[in-house]
C-alpha cells in the first residue's frame, strides 16, 4: 500500500483511470462479442468457426477479469485473487475436461456416434 | 404411501411409521425397524425431560445454540457426529448380525434378521451417515475448533455463517434421523446410482430423504470450506507465515479447498437426480437421451476427493501428536505440507477408479489407474514421517499413541489393498465384492476415525478443562482396533471367495465361518462404542482429578497450548505475535513462557444471534416438505430463507465487547494458577500431579 | 490505479478506512464462493457438452430448431451494458457520490438485467412451443439447467440489488453496506463472465 489508511477521501483522487479501464473494457468486450457473432454466423470451415468463438470467449473473460473484476495480473496483493482464479481454473479444466474426456469415450464405445453425427450435421 | 397427493400434508399419512408394518407382519425385520424407531423417540423424549427438569434449555440456547464462536460450534459439531456414530456403529452391527443369519438355502433363498428391502435401507443409511454425518461433522468440528487457536486467530473469517453451516449440517442429520420413523430411506447406498433411483424404480420417499440431506447439508459444508479456506488465508497472527503454520492447518488448508471444489459436483449431481425425480428430466434415465454413467461420473468427481476431505484432517492430527507425545519436532515439515498439498491436488484426477468396470477403453482406465498408484506416494512420504518423528523419541503410550500405532498397522495394509484395487485388470475381478468393502473400510476407520478419535482426546482438555481417562482411553482405542481386524479382515476373505457386497442372503456355506468371525467383530465394535461413552462419563465423574487448569497437559508446541483449560471464549487475551514455526515451544525453549501480556484491551467477540437456528429451521421445513411433496410448507421455507438473510442484513449489528478489565482479571488469575503449581513431569502425565503445567525441562520438541 | 488491490473487483480504496479493510477478507471470501459457484456451471458445460449429440438429443428438437441468433445477443447487450453500469455504482460508492447516485446507477443495473430476463424468458416460452421442453430430451434437460441456472442467478441479483437499496435507504452508505456494494459488484461481474461461456458454448458453437 502506497498510502496511509487515513479514513479520508484525497482530494487529488478522480475516477479518470478507472473510467478509462471501464471504457476500454466495455468496448474491447463488445468488439469481442460481435466478433464471435460475426464467426458463428460466416462462411468459414466448422473447425475455425469454433476456434474464434472460443478464442472471443477466453480472451472475453480475461478482459472481464482485468477491467472489471480488476485482478491485475502483475503483482501487487491481489496475487492471492489470482492465483485463486488459474487455481480454479485448472480444476475446471480436469474436472470439465475430464468429464469430456470420459464420456465421449463412453458413448463412442456405445453407439457409432461418428455416423450418427453425419446423419444430422447441418448444412 | 397415499395414492394421491394432500394439498395439506402431500404425501404424509399414519401409515408410514415402522409401527403400521409391525401391525401388519410381526417379524423379525418389522420389530428391528419399530425398535429403532422407538429407540429415536424415546432419545428425544429422555433429551426433552433431561433438558426440563434439569432447566437446561435456557442455557443451551444462550451459551450454544446462538454462540457464533467457533470452538463452541466444533463441539457441537462433534456432539452431533458422536450421536450419529452410535447410530451407524448399531447399524453396522445389525448388518452383521444379518449376514451372520443370512445363509438361504436354494429351497428358501431368504433368509436373515431382516428383510431384504430393510437390509437395503441399512447399508444405504450407514454410509450415508457415516460420510457426511459422522466423519464430515468429526473433523469440520475439530478445525473449528483447533484451526483459531492454532493459528492464533480470534475466531473464523465469518463466525455467523459457521453458525449457519453448523445448522445446516444438523437438518441434513435430522433429515436422516427422521427417516427411521416417518417413511423409509433410501435403498440404493449410499452413492444413490440412476437409474435405480430414478422415478421408475424408486418410487417414494426414500431417495428424497437422502436428496435433500445431502443437498442442505452439501451447503453447509462448501460455506464451511469456505470460511476455513479465508480464516487461513487472511486471519493469521502476525509473524504465522504459511511455512509456520501447524501441520493440522496445513491439513485444514487442503481440506477447505477440497470442500470448496469439490462438493459443487456433489450438488450438481444430486441436484440432476431431484430434477429427474421431481420434474421428470432425463439427465440419467434409461430413456429419452438420458445418461446414468453421466451420474456416476460427476458423484466421484466429488467422491474422490472427499475421501481425502476425510482423511487429511486425521493426518493433521497423526501429525500433532506423534510429535508432542514422542517429545520431539516433527520430522520433515516441509516435505508433509508438500505431501499434502500434492495429495489434495491428485485427488482430483483419480475419480474414475470409482467405476472402472463401466465400460470405458482400456486407455482411459489406465490412465486414471497410473493417477491412483501415483497419490499413494504422498502419503507413503507422509508415514514415514511419522515413523521418523517417531524414532527415538520419549513416546508416552497414550491413547491416541495406540490410535496412531493401529493407524500405522491397519492404515498400511488398507492403502496397499487400494493400490491393488488402482490395478483396472484386478478391479474387473474384485470390483462389487467384499474385498472392496474391507478396503474402503480399511482406510476410513483406522485413518479417519482413530484419527479424529485420537484428536478428540488430545484436545478435549482444552475444551473442557479437564483430560479424558487414560486407562478407559487406552481401552476404548484397542476395541476399536481390535473390532476393526475382526470386522473386516474376513470381508477380504469373503470377497475374494466372491461375495458380492450388499448382498442381503447367500446361499454358500462355505461363507459362514468367515460371517461369524466378522458378527464377533462387529460386537467388538458395540462394545468400543461403549467403552467411548464410558470414557466420557468417567472423565467427567474424575473431573476434579483430571482437571488441568494450566493448559498444557501434554508439553505441546503450538500455540493452543498457550491458554488455560478450559480455554476463555476470547482464546488470547491478546493476539500473540509469532516468531517461528511452533512458536509456543520456541517460548517455552526461551526460557519463561507464560509472560502476561504488556497490556490488555477490549476484545470484540461477535454478538450471539439465532440466525443459524432460523435457517436451520427454515432449511429443515423445505427439506422435510419437498420429501413428502408438501408443497406449501415447501414454497414458505424456501422464502423464509432470503427473507431471513435480508432482515437481518437491514439492522445494524454491533460486536459484543469484553472489557480489558474483564480479561486481565481472568488473565492474572490463570498466570498466578500456572506459577502455584508444581510442574508435571513426563512419568507423570497420567497421573493427578498433572495440572496443565508441565515441566519445561523436559521439552525436547 | 495507483494502490494495489485488496480483492476482486473495483476496491473502495484507502479513502474508506475501516470498510476497506474489511472488504478485504468479506470479498474475498465471497469470491472463494463463487469460485465454487463456477465449479457448478463447469461441470453443467460440460454435462451440456456431452448430451449434445443425436442420443442425447434423442429425436427431440435440437439446437437449429430452437436457438434464436438475435434474442441471444439482444439478452448479451443487456447484460453486457449492465455489467458496465455497475462500474458506475462502484465509481459512486468509492468517490462519495452519494446515496442517490449510487441507488439510480443500481436501478439502472436491475432494469438492464430485467431485460436480459425478460428476453430469456421470451425464448424459454417459444422454446417450449416448439416442444423444446426439459422433459424432451437429456440434451434439453441439461439445457434449461445450465441456461436456467444463471437466469436464477440475474433473478436473485435482481433482488439483491434491491435488498441494497433498502439498505441505502434505511442505513445510509455505511461501511457495511459499502463492501456488500463490492460483493454484489464481484457477482454482477461474475453473471457476465458466466454469460459469455454460455454464448459462446450453448449458444454459438452448435448453431456454428
Amino acid at each position: 500500500m502506497t498510502k496511509p489508511n487515513t479514513g479520508e477521501l484525497d482530494p487529488q483522487d478522480s475516477a479518470g483511470s478507472e473510467i478509462k479501464s471501464y471504457t476500454i473494457g466495455f468496448t474491447a468486450s463488445l468488439f469481442l462479442t460481435v466478433g464471435a457473432f460475426a464467426a458463428a454466423m460466416s462462411d468459414l470451415p466448422l473447425r475455425w468457426k469454433i476456434a474464434c468463438i472460443c478464442a472471443a470467449a477466453i480472451l472475453q473473460i480475461v478482459v472481464h477479469m482485468r477491467n472489471f473484476l480488476h485482478l491485475s495480473f502483475s503483482g501487487g496483493q491481489s496475487r492471492e485473487d489470482l492465483l485463486l482464479v488459474l487455481f480454479s481454473a485448472t480444476l475446471l479444466v480436469i474436472m470439465a475436461g475430464g468429464t469430456w474426456y470420459i464420456m465421449s469415450d463412453l458413448s463412442g464405445r456405445m453407439h457409432d456416434t461418428d455416423a450418427a453425427m453425419h446423419e444430422v450435421q447441418p448444412r | 404411501m397415499s395414492q394421491q397427493t394432500s394439498p395439506i400434508f402431500g404425501n404424509l399419512d399414519w401409515s408410514v411409521t415402522p409401527y403400521t408394518d409391525l401391525l401388519r407382519d410381526v417379524n423379525s425385520s418389522t420389530i428391528v425397524g419399530a425398535g429403532a424407531a422407538s429407540v429415536l423417540v424415546l432419545g428425544a423424549l429422555f433429551g426433552i425431560v433431561l433438558l426440563t427438569w434439569m432447566r437446561w434449555w435456557g442455557p443451551l440456547y444462550r451459551n450454544w445454540l446462538t454462540s457464533a464462536d467457533a470452538k463452541k460450534i466444533g463441539i457441537m459439531y462433534i456432539a452431533l457426529a458422536l450421536v450419529m456414530l452410535a447410530r451407524g456403529i448399531i447399524e453396522g452391527f445389525v448388518m452383521r448380525a444379518h449376514q451372520a443369519t443370512a445363509l438361504g438355502t436354494l429351497a428358501q433363498q431368504e433368509s436373515g434378521l431382516v428383510a431384504p428391502d430393510h437390509f437395503a435401507q441399512l447399508f444405504s443409511t450407514h454410509g450415508t451417515i457415516m460420510i457426511f454425518f459422522v466423519a464430515m461433522p468429526l473433523l469440520i468440528g475439530l478445525i473449528n475448533f483447533v484451526l483459531p487457536q492454532q493459528l492464533g486467530a480470534r475466531d473464523m473469517a465469518f463466525p455467523v455463517l459457521n453458525q449457519v453451516s453448523l445448522g445446516l449440517t444438523a437438518v441434513g442429520a435430522a433429515l436422516v434421523m427422521i427417516s427411521l420413523l416417518i417413511g423409509k430411506f433410501g435403498t440404493g447406498g449410499w452413492t444413490m446410482y440412476p437409474p435405480y433411483t430414478g422415478l421408475d424404480f424408486s418410487p417414494g420417499e426414500g431417495v428424497d430423504y437422502w436428496l435433500w440431506a445431502i443437498l442442505i447439508s452439501g451447503m453447509g459444508s462448501t460455506l464451511t470450506g469456505m470460511n476455513f479456506a479465508v480464516t487461513i488465508f487472511k486471519s493469521r497472527a502476525p509473524g504465522m507465515h504459511f511455512m509456520r503454520m501447524p501441520l493440522f492447518c496445513w491439513t485444514s488448508l487442503c481440506v477447505a479447498i477440497m470442500l470448496i471444489y469439490a462438493m459443487p459436483a456433489l450438488t450438481v449431481s444430486s441436484a440432476m437426480l431431484a430434477l429427474d425425480r421431481y420434474a421428470d428430466f432425463h439427465f440419467f434415465t434409461n430413456d429419452a437421451g438420458g445418461n446414468m454413467m453421466n451420474y456416476a461420473n460427476i458423484f466421484w468427481m466429488f467422491g474422490h476427493p472427499e475421501v481425502y476431505i476425510l482423511i487429511l484432517p486425521a493426518f493433521g492430527v497423526f501429525s500433532e501428536i506423534s510429535s508432542t507425545y514422542s517429545g520431539k519436532r516433527l520430522y520433515g515439515y516441509t516435505s508433509l505440507v508438500i505431501a499434502s498439498m500434492s495429495i489434495a491436488v491428485i485427488s482430483f484426477t483419480v475419480w474414475l477408479h470409482h467405476f472402472f468396470t463401466m465400460g470405458q477403453s482400456a486407455g482411459v482406465n489406465i490412465a486414471f489407474g497410473i493417477a491412483t498408484m501415483i497419490i499413494g506416494i504422498p502419503t507413503g512420504v507422509k508415514i514415514y514421517d511419522w515413523m521418523a518423528t517417531m524414532w527415538r523419541g520419549r513416546i508416552r503410550v497414550t491413547a491416541p499413541i495406540v490410535y496412531l500405532t493401529g493407524f500405522f498397522l491397519l492404515f498400511v495394509i488398507g492403502g496397499l489393498s487400494g493400490i491393488i484395487l488402482a490395478n483396472p485388470s484386478i478391479d474387473y475381478q474384485v470390483h462389487n465384492s467384499t474385498f472392496l468393502v474391507a478396503h474402503f473400510h480399511n482406510v476410513i476407520i483406522p485413518g479417519v476415525l482413530y484419527g479424529m478419535l485420537a484428536g478428540i482426546h488430545y484436545w478435549f482438555p482444552k475444551a473442557f478443562g479437564f483430560r479424558l481417562s487414560e486407562r478407559w482411553g487406552r481401552r476404548t482405542a484397542f476395541l476399536f482396533v481390535g473390532g476393526f481386524v475382526f470386522t473386516f479382515m474376513p470381508l477380504y476373505v469373503l470377497g475374494l471367495m466372491g461375495m458380492p457386497r450388499r448382498s442381503p442372503t447367500f446361499q454358500n456355506p462355505d461363507f459362514m465361518p468367515w460371517m461369524y468371525i466378522a458378527a464377533f467383530g462387529g460386537v467388538l465394535m458395540l462394545c468400543a462404542l461403549a467403552s467411548l461413552a464410558w470414557t466420557f462419563w468417567t472423565s467427567y465423574r474424575n473431573r476434579d482429578a483430571l482437571a488441568v487448569p494450566g493448559g498444557d497437559p501434554w508439553n505441546g508446541s503450538t500455540l493452543e497450548w498457550s491458554t488455560p483449560a478450559p480455554v476463555p471464549e476470547w482464546t488470547f487475551p491478546r493476539i500473540p505475535h509469532v516468531t517461528a514455526r511452533d512458536d509456543w515451544g520456541e517460548c517455552k525453549r526461551a526460557g519463561d513462557p507464560w509472560r502476561a501480556p504488556d497490556e490488555y484491551r477490549d476484545i470484540e467477540m461477535p454478538a450471539n444471534t439465532a440466525h443459524g437456528l432460523l435457517i436451520a429451521g427454515a432449511s429443515f421445513g423445505l427439506g422435510f416438505a419437498m420429501v413428502w411433496h408438501i408443497w406449501w410448507l415447501a414454497v414458505l421455507s424456501f422464502l423464509a430463507i432470503p427473507a431471513i438473510v435480508a432482515l437481518r442484513a437491514m439492522r445494524v449489528i454491533e460486536p459484543r465487547i469484553v472489557k480489558a478489565a474483564e480479561v486481565e482479571l481472568a488473565d492474572r488469575r490463570f498466570r498466578q494458577q500456572v506459577a502455584s503449581f508444581a510442574p508435571a513431569t513426563r512419568a507423570d502425565e497420567e497421573t493427578e500431579r498433572n495440572r496443565g503445567v508441565p515441566d519445561l525441562s523436559e521439552f525436547a520438541g | 490505479m495507483s494502490e494495489t488491490n485488496l480483492y476482486p473487483g473495483l476496491n473502495l480504496g484507502d479513502g474508506h478506512g475501516e470498510a476497506h479493510d474489511q472488504a478485504e477478507t468479506t470479498v474475498f471470501g465471497f469470491w472463494v464462493f463463487l469460485m465454487s459457484d463456477l465449479i457448478i456451471f463447469g461441470i453443467l458445460f460440460a454435462s451440456y457438452a456431452s448430451y449434445l449429440d443425436p442420443i442425447g438429443m434423442a429425436g427431440g428438437p435440437g439446437p437449429q430448431d430452437l436457438f434464436d441468433f438475435k434474442s441471444v445477443a439482444i439478452q448479451t447487450a443487456f447484460l453486457l451494458v449492465g455489467g458496465a453500469a455497475y462500474g458506475d455504482v462502484s465509481l459512486a460508492v468509492k468517490y462519495d457520490q452519494g446515496r442517490g447516485k449510487v441507488a439510480a446507477w443500481l436501478l439502472l443495473c436491475a432494469a438492464l438485467g430485467a431485460g436480459f430476463l425478460f428476453f430469456e424468458v421470451k425464448d424459454f416460452i417459444t422454446q417450449a412451443g416448439k416442444g423444446g421442453t426439459p422433459q424432451v430430451s437429456g440434451w434439453l434437460s441439461s439445457y434449461w439447467t445450465l441456461v436456467g441456472l444463471h437466469g436464477v442467478h440475474v433473478l436473485s441479483g435482481i433482488l439483491w440489488i434491491f435488498a441494497m437499496i433498502a439498505q441505502i435507504a434505511t442505513r445510509g452508505l455505511d461501511g457495511v453496506v459499502k463492501v456488500r456494494l463490492s460483493m454484489l459488484g464481484v457477482f454482477w461481474h461474475f453473471l457476465d463472465l458466466i454469460w459469455v461461456g454460455i454464448f459462446s458454448l450453448v449458444f454459438l458453437v452448435p448453431l456454428a
